[in-house]
């Protein structure tokens, strides 16, 4: 029996070998004849890791000692009362102390010391600049658009809603809610920090007033869902279900609302175009129950201003957009598509005369129409610094400015030649607001410099694509978050001009209210 | 009597939104706002009259406090510190609205 040796050798001596040993077979590693080769080509080495040294210590605390500690709740100081003795010191001293404070408060006025004076403890931005570009590449590819932007309560994280605003399939069209955290660190724009898939269109969203990670959705189909962005599986909280409750039409808009009573728990309010505007309340089993419900007729609206005629049977009023007043909380504003805003009012006590059916008596919430726009309503915003001043933007390009006090508009600006989709009220700045328009730019307005034109005009999309909804960061107020027909939402940062507050302000807001409401 | 006229003198002035009287350790002993407000201020100004009067004697030992005004974008608030006793506090607004 041959004895066989493994020989390692390198591959030109093995090709060769091989080559005289079996001509017509194809050379491989392990030659079958034995060889042996003449020269040894293998060499040997060895290593060795250096020695460590290791020693051994050892520690012992020497003496120790325990403490405890607790908070008490603090006593809340009142004002004290003041013995007698105290009072005849009182008296002398605010005798000496008199003459002086009215000095000082006469020199104040008629002080020029402070005039033009102003102080920049920050440096200040000069101007609008895009800070972020955010898109989901699967929901851009589908060609859906950004339907709704929300921040969430403490403003560090973004979410958008993709659907389509000029159609809508009822079967086949699935879209997404996307959350960005803007605040960590490695943020890809392309990538978000939560995705939901929604098996209808979503056109509407509210992140939660308190709850970092509940955001509220309004589907195509009418239903209105919750979901908990922080879970990643079955991020699914509550739902309205299809009952008969729920609408018949695309939600347009939810909105979080306090309670009466209990004002750390919050009720779901939600409109749609089937003229109805229900409260939600969450039911343990993850159900949304309905809790109060509104439903707009022509019939019941009250006629302040003259309206076209309606056709025979009834109508309903289809509602593209709610906003609340943040002075009285049950007075709220509704935009039609009928093109008029209504006030409206949660303690309304009439009911309305709809055959829908539904599992709590609908009454019908309109006080006070005003007078319309040229096009439907899709965009109404309450002033947070006035209780009278709301803003509407409607599909004739117009802004008008209403005080709640009459149906007249008190100014109109005609802002863009094509539909104006969204309005907001700017929380830090009085007479500042934002509009989001079709040719694809956001305006910014200041009534204080100028009330024809924008202060700013920011092109967000370069072909022209409708821009569909912004928000202002109420926590970080220098950010402005817009959502186009493109899919991409963008994050601008505005210039300190827009987030700081001028002296007179909220006193100015009150003068442009009055004068020109007479 | 006098005390309350007095207080009525400044707090009636052109201007003035509210005034208030605090004791040495800063407790608020006659004031015209609402009581949240007061402790608040009462709180934080005691501290910085405080501090103000101790630069002023550290700079100078001759020298002493007479009056500290903080101005602010919407507000003055104008301190008149006294003897160890009381502090007088007003605060004042910047413009006048017709």
């Amino acid at each position: 029996m041959p004895s066989w040796r493994l020989v390692l050798c390198p591959d030109e001596l093995l090709e060769q070998l091989t080559r005289e040993t079996n001509p017509n077979r194809l050379p491989n590693r392990l030659v079958a004849d034995t060889l042996e080769v003449s020269r040894d080509l293998h060499k040997e080495k060895s290593c060795q890791t250096a020695s460590i040294a290791t020693a051994e210590a050892s520690a012992q605390v020497r003496k120790h000692a325990d403490a405890q500690v607790q908070t008490e709740a603090p006593v809340p100081v009142t004002v004290l009362p003041l013995s007698q003795h105290d009072t005849s010191r009182l008296t002398a001293f605010l005798r000496r102390v008199e003459a002086m404070v009215i000095r000082e408060l006469n020199k104040n006025w008629q002080s020029h010391a402070f005039d033009g004076f102003e102080v920049n403890w920050m440096e200040p931005q000069q101007t609008v600049s895009c800070l972020h570009t955010l898109g989901y590449p699967p929901a851009q590819g589908q060609g859906l658009h950004v339907t709704s932007v929300s921040w969430n309560a403490t403003g560090s994280v973004l979410a958008c809603a993709y659907g389509r605003l000029d159609d809508g399939d009822w079967s086949t069209l699935k879209s997404f809610v996307c959350a960005w955290n803007l605040d960590r660190r490695g943020l890809n724009p392309q990538q978000p920090s939560a995705v939901v898939e929604v098996p209808s269109a979503v056109m509407c969203l509210a992140f939660h007033p308190t709850q970092p990670s509940h955001v509220a959705g309004g589907l195509y189909s009418g239903e209105v869902v919750v979901w908990d962005m922080s879970r990643s599986e079955d991020p699914l909280l509550w739902r309205t279900g299809l009952t008969d409750d729920t609408h018949t039409d695309p939600v347009c808009q939810v909105i979080w609302l306090p309670e009466p009573r209990h004002s750390h728990r919050f009720r779901l309010l939600s409109a749609a175009a089937d003229g109805k505007v229900l409260l939600w309340q969450g039911a343990g089993t993850g159900q949304l129950q309905l809790a109060e419900g509104f439903a707009l007729l022509v019939q019941q609206l009250p006629r302040s201003t003259k309206l076209k005629k309606p056709s025979r049977g009834e109508t309903e009023v289809g509602v593209t957009a709610v906003a609340f007043s943040s002075f009285d909380s049950s007075l709220f504003i509704l935009g039609t598509e009928g093109g008029f805003p209504l006030k409206c009012s949660l303690a309304a006590e009439e009911v309305a005369l709809t055959r829908m059916p539904s599992s709590v008596p609908l009454r019908a919430p309109a006080q006070f129409t005003f007078s319309p726009h040229g096009g439907p309503v899709y965009s109404v915003s309450y002033s947070p610094f006035h209780r009278n001043l709301f803003l509407s933007a409607g599909t004739d390009g117009h802004i008008h400015l209403y005080s709640v006090l009459q149906a007249q508009p008190l100014t109109s600006l005609q802002l863009s030649h094509k539909y104006l989709f969204a309005v907001r009220w700017s929380p830090v700045r009085p007479l500042v607001f934002a509009a989001a328009s079709g040719e694809g730019d956001v305006q910014l307005f200041d009534l204080q410099k100028s009330s024809q034109k924008p202060t700013v005009s920011i092109v967000q999309t370069q072909d022209g694509s409708p821009v569909y909804c912004l928000e202002f960061n109420s926590q970080q107020t220098q950010l402005l978050a817009a959502g186009d027909a493109n899919g991409t939402v963008k994050v601008w940062q505005l210039s300190t001009a827009f987030t700081e507050q001028g002296p007179r302000e909220t006193e100015d807001l009150d003068q442009l209210a009055a004068e020109v409401a007479t | 009597a006098e005390v309350e006229e007095t207080l009525k003198r400044i707090q009636s002035h052109k201007g003035v939104i509210g005034t208030m009287v605090v004791n040495a350790e800063g407790i608020p002993i006659r004031t015209t706002l609402d009581n949240s407000t007061t402790v608040q201020y009462a709180g934080l100004l005691h501290q910085l009259t405080v501090k103000a009067k101790s630069t002023v004697r550290d700079i100078d030992p001759q020298n002493d406090l007479t009056f500290l005004r903080i101005r602010s974008k919407k507000h003055e608030i104008m301190v008149a510190p006294g003897n160890l006793a009381f502090n007088f506090i007003c605060k004042a607004s910047l413009y006048l609205t017709a």
